[in-house]
């Protein structure tokens, strides 16, 4: 039961998420960011600071956000465009740095 | 008075010392705090060691305040009130506290990799060497770590710093605090008056910390440099020693201004990392421990309970962590005495509900 980032995320990418996470599982794509379900501990820490209120645990999204829940998984266990292997859980978004990819529902946005 | 200031125990064992206890717990959060409940329960002398300076691991660090509605028995209980009730009930049996020391190495007496039945040694990051027959790892989601500023790694100890231990240490300083939450706009208060100037860089216009205090640290003398964030930091060699000299803040629109400053202070908050852990032997997947019905590690006498343990079926909750430590601390107690009984008799069958602690 993961949070999730929704579309009002694309572009805006504010970044106070990022600070917020306890245990750094929000990665950044190109114009977007995402939770990785695998690492996130459903500790709530992101969902109040995003200022787009663009972040909800997963049972609670928008009707229209509702493909995110699927999109924010798409971008850990697909391999990205132009991408061999799936990110999968690096634990640690600070580790990798920016990705600056999206997933194809992101980039098409 | 918050109860987890009447009810926190002591750290009660200072750096380098030695501990001798039957059992070893790592991590002092709702799962650890029971399983030194029942460790002492089963008459085990027991130690607790935590990477954070006060018991209740995640609960204490990240949501104190939080109503918690799934503990048997409550209906509804605070976080802080939750902790502080598992410290009173594991009292009783008076557990060693070692707190602000991370459990670094695992290994038999002679410094080995150990085998089944030998003692083992956890020592810490601040030299406490703790021997004992057998180990609960209760590590949750791991140990805390502030998270670094981009870029500072080789100015730290030098003009950087994460946590400031003495305010007096920066008086008649430049000081330089970089985050937008409680911890920052504290320090910027406290600093306030005592160092010879403060500036606050936060990336947002907008402040997580409380509103009055940002209000009350607006009104005071601190230069508060809003949407920027921390680019470079330059130093030089004062007398002989390399030290930090200025700060290079960058605006939003890409412009850099540099500000003199003897510290910098990082409040950019924690982040959980199972850190040394990884070392110890155990067989970990995607940072969790595999554990078997036992609660058994791979490693003989290294058993584990609560969230950082992993099996076909796990169910991630406060409750289940309950009684993953009471399952993993009476098989403990087998492992320690085999002659001893898997089962501990129930509490209540025992006037005084000391269960075999009553024979010591």
């Amino acid at each position: 039961m993961p949070y999730v980032i929704g579309s009002e995320c694309i572009d805006t990418t504010d970044m106070s998420c990022v600070e917020e996470c306890p245990v750094d599982c929000i990665y950044e794509g190109d114009r977007k960011l995402y939770i990785n379900p695998k690492e996130c501990i459903d500790c709530g820490a992101c969902e109040p600071v995003c200022p787009v209120e663009a972040i909800a645990q997963d049972r609670r999204v928008t009707e229209e956000n509702e493909p995110h829940i699927a999109d924010n998984r798409r971008f850990f266990v697909e391999p990205l465009p132009g991408r061999d292997a799936p990110l999968g859980s690096p634990g640690g978004a600070s580790k990798v740095g920016k990705i600056g990819v999206d997933t194809e529902l992101v980039a098409d946005a | 008075m918050t109860a987890t200031d009447t009810l926190q125990p002591d750290a009660a064992v200072g750096g380098g010392r030695d501990v001798d206890v039957d059992l070893l717990v790592v991590g002092a959060g709702p799962a650890g705090l029971y399983a030194a409940y029942y460790a002492g329960f089963r008459g085990l002398r027991t130690a607790i060691v935590d990477s954070l300076p006060e018991a209740g691991g995640q609960v204490t660090a990240l949501y104190p305040e939080k109503m918690v509605y799934d503990v048997a028995g409550f209906p509804g209980i605070k976080g802080r009130d939750l902790v502080a009730g598992l410290v009173e009930q594991a009292a009783r049996f008076d557990p060693v506290y070692v707190l602000g020391e991370r459990a670094e190495h695992l290994t038999n007496e002679a410094g080995h990799r150990p085998r089944a039945g030998e003692r083992l040694v956890v020592t810490t990051d601040k030299g406490t060497r703790i021997r004992t027959g057998a180990v609960v790892i209760t590590g949750g989601i791991g140990t805390f770590t502030p998270r670094p500023l981009p870029g500072g790694a080789e100015w730290e100890g030098r003009g950087l710093t994460y946590v400031v231990k003495e305010l007096a240490a920066h008086a008649d300083q430049d000081v330089v605090i970089v985050g937008g939450g409680d911890s920052a706009v504290d320090w910027a208060l406290a600093l306030d008056g005592i160092a010879s100037s403060v500036t606050l860089v936060h990336r947002r216009k907008h402040f997580r910390a409380h509103a009055a205090s940002v209000a009350d640290m607006e009104k005071g003398s601190t230069v508060v440099v809003t949407d920027a964030q921390v680019d470079s930091l330059d130093g030089g060699l004062v007398d002989g020693v390399e030290r930090l000299h200025t700060v290079n803040v960058k605006h939003k629109d890409g412009a850099v201004t540099p500000y003199k400053a003897h510290s910098v202070i990082a409040a950019l908050g924690f982040t959980a990392d199972i850190g040394p852990l990884e070392t110890w032997g155990i067989e970990i997947v995607d940072r969790k421990i595999m554990v078997d019905t036992a609660m058994r590690t791979s490693v003989p006498g290294v058993y584990s309970a609560g969230d950082i343990t992993e099996y076909p079926g796990k169910v991630r909750l406060i409750s289940v962590g309950f009684g993953e430590a009471a399952t993993a601390v009476n098989n403990a107690a087998t492992y320690l005495d085999p002659d001893q009984p898997l089962f501990p008799g129930h509490s209540s069958d025992d006037p005084a509900g000391i269960g075999a602690a009553a024979a010591h």
